[in-house]
């Protein structure tokens, strides 16, 4: 599964060069500010120069590539059935939705409301039943959960309804906790999580240049008991990072690279995605711009940054600033995915189900999303061109006047040639108009109606649950 | 399973070798031929046109089916007493005069193909009187017109005179499409159909010759 890219390439080797030591120059001179000194003291043994006064790391460049030689190139983001494994470091693309949003917008009314816990349930069977969608990141913040037993009930409401890998956002270290012993009962045993952990950990620095005590805890927890994770700066052009998108990136990769030295201190070899989450602001009014092109410029950039160190990113795409599934999210989505997917970014999170500067979901957007990514996927896969599709002998078979309907190669062909939407209107104008003026999101409502119908059930077997309820009192279903 | 199983798998898979071979072996065994047709080929069409309905299968598909059906009965047609099998229809179809555009009408010749009706296809640019000769030549039971162009619109009317001046109209339906085509222009030319695509065309031109 996974896409190869093979096209799109924006930065010259020479610009990526010149970007990638100016974010040295920045680890190695301005360095990273962490205030946890049992941190300090751990990065100061392992040969980083830490100046406790200000309470700066700088990562000199030798000392940094000998950290980052153990990151691994390659792993996998299991799932749970082993149907949707996650190949990274592979040179294929994987799409997925993006997380921590606090509203949703309700189709019928127009309106909107906070999102709550059945919002991160719903999604997630969503997801499980959109193929395109690789992997589940936990969709959004969950209103009606109090913050002592958070991560236990979004971990496990979206555990329940999709068996794809749950990548989640933690607040705190005690969450991630909870993540990993309730994924440990689910998988049957710590060692088994370990051996294949399907579910893994979002973290991110404070753009500029900071990493907090608590994302630090985080990251060691995760680093130690092989969870996946990421430490994925979102620096913001023209706020948290320079005006410049050249300058923004070169901050960006100073503090991505930073993330994945420090998951190799605490643990050498620790999995760790280079995360990229750059966006800009509209300069006009200081709005943040998540779907802006230079956030899709960036994050295309950002990919080969990532593929210069040979390590799987976290990549941002698919992003828009429209408030609604239209026009305007419909032609933001699509460049922005589509720059980032042809660049050959191995994870492209944010793709699925939001808008409104990735404040809002609607269900409807996750499966217009993937559909817009499954046009993306067959760009990807290109024009296959050998002795059978060049079709030379059923031309000659054919021959002036004939028509392939018929073929044996037409129907040999008919699946692997072509992407068949489900949503998108084909049908000419009066069919159309007889069936009521369907668009994408009249057949997006209707199919997002099906999947939450057919999949209201959970996924997990009942004496899962039990061992669950047992462990956890604070338990609830979504 | 039914006795026919081997013929009806082949003729939903349309393997159009395979079908004619099992025909001629259940022909050659002495099978009844109009339980060859039921139980082996009709059975075979209705699951294809329910695979098709259900989105199991595509046009090319279900196409090549209807083919497969119909060199079968090309080896069963002659074993049946005269007037046993009626033949789907005739139909006469092109693009009317002064319009060279032809993918629509090829898609709509194909698939009334595919379902088993008798094309006679008069190409492009066909003005009224060849419409009529041929009609009047091959006996057609259906004549189908297709224009791109509003301009060249009137030659459907045109055609539609001509029938009527030569005596055909009571005798043959006229069915009409193309792009700028609607179904009130084919009322108002006194067309007896009107199809928005190839696959309605199909369903049409079965109604119009009263075939389920």
């Amino acid at each position: 599964m996974g896409i190869t890219s093979q096209f799109y390439r924006p930065p010259t080797a020479e610009h990526i060069k010149a970007v990638d030591l100016t974010g040295r120059r920045i680890l190695g001179e301005s360095g990273i500010r962490i205030t946890d000194r049992s941190c300090l003291d751990e990065l100061r043994r392992a040969g980083a120069a830490v100046d406790y006064d200000s309470e700066r790391v700088r990562f000199p460049g030798d000392w940094l590539d000998d950290i980052l030689q153990t990151a691994p190139r390659r792993f996998v983001l299991y799932s749970r059935d082993g149907r949707n494994d996650v190949h990274l470091g592979e040179g294929k693309v994987h799409f997925t939705n993006g997380g921590r949003v606090f509203q949703i917008l309700n189709m019928a009314t127009g309106g909107s409301r906070r999102t709550m816990l059945r919002d991160v349930a719903r999604t997630a069977a969503l997801v499980d039943r959109l193929d395109n969608i690789r992997f589940y990141i936990i969709a959004c913040q969950a209103h009606d959960i109090d913050a002592e037993n958070y991560h236990l009930n979004d971990f496990y409401n979206s555990f329940n309804h999709t068996t794809k890998h749950v990548m989640g956002g933690c607040d705190h270290v005690h969450g991630a906790e909870q993540m990993w012993k309730l994924a440990s009962i689910v998988a049957g045993g710590e060692e088994k999580f370990r051996e294949r952990p399907f579910a893994s950990v979002i973290t991110n620095p404070i753009s500029p240049l900071t990493i907090e005590s608590t994302t630090l805890s985080i990251l060691r927890f995760c680093s130690t008991h092989g969870i996946p994770v990421t430490c994925a700066p979102a620096p913001i052009a023209g706020a948290t990072a320079p005006a410049t998108l050249a300058g923004t990136l070169a901050q960006m990769h100073a503090e991505a690279l930073a993330g994945v030295a420090l998951t190799q201190v605490f643990q050498p070899g620790a999995k760790v995605l280079y995360g990229a989450v750059p966006s800009a602001m509209d300069l006009r009014t200081m709005s943040f711009t998540m779907g802006s092109v230079e956030t899709a410029l960036m994050n295309a950039f950002a990919v080969h940054l990532a593929k210069l160190y040979d390590l799987p990113i976290y990549a941002s795409g698919g992003t828009t600033e429209s408030k609604r599934p239209d026009i305007q999210s419909g032609v933001e989505k699509m460049f922005s995915s589509l720059l980032v997917a042809m660049a050959g970014g191995d994870c492209i999170h944010l793709a699925a189900g939001m808008l409104d500067s990735c404040n809002s979901i609607s269900y409807e957007q996750y499966v217009i999303d993937n559909e817009v990514i499954g046009m993306i996927h067959r760009v990807l896969a290109g024009i296959e061109v050998n002795e059978e599709t060049l079709a030379f002998d059923v031309v000659n078979k054919v021959g002036p006047g004939g028509n392939y309907v018929i073929e044996d190669h037409t129907i040999e062909h008919m699946m692997d040639e072509y992407f068949y939407p489900v949503l998108a209107v084909r049908s000419n104008f009066d069919i159309w108009e007889g069936r009521g003026r369907p668009d994408m999101l009249t057949r997006a409502h209707d199919m997002v109606e099906r999947i939450l119908e057919e999949n209201s059930d959970g996924l997990l077997d009942r004496t899962v649950i039990a061992a669950i309820t047992e462990a956890f009192p604070g338990l609830r279903n979504g | 399973m039914n006795e026919y199983e081997s013929l009806t798998q082949a003729v939903i898979k349309g393997d159009i070798q395979l079908a004619v071979s099992e025909t001629r072996k259940y022909v050659d065994a002495g099978a009844d031929v109009q339980s060859i047709l039921d139980k082996g080929l009709i059975a075979a069409m209705d699951t294809v046109g329910e695979n098709f309905s259900t989105g199991r299968i595509f046009v090319p598909q279900m196409l090549r089916s209807a083919k497969t059906m119909q060199e079968c009965m090309n080896i069963i047609k002659p074993l049946f007493q005269e007037g046993d099998v009626t033949t789907k229809g005739t139909v006469v179809i092109g693009t009317v005069k002064g319009d060279l555009h032809d993918i629509g009408k090829n898609l709509v010749s194909m698939m009334l193909e595919g379902a088993g009706f008798a094309i006679t296809d008069l190409g492009v640019d066909v003005p009224p009187d060849k419409f009529v000769q041929k009609a009047q030549e091959v006996g057609a039971d259906v004549v189908g017109m297709s224009a791109l162009l509003s301009i060249t619109m009137p030659g459907m009317p045109a055609t539609i005179e001509a029938l009527t001046a030569s005596g055909l109209k009571e005798k043959v339906k006229v069915i009409v499409g193309g792009a700028p085509v609607t179904e009130k222009y084919a009322n108002e030319i006194d067309a007896d159909g009107y199809a928005p695509d190839a696959a309605t065309a199909v369903v049409e031109v079965k109604k119009l010759l009263g075939i389920s």
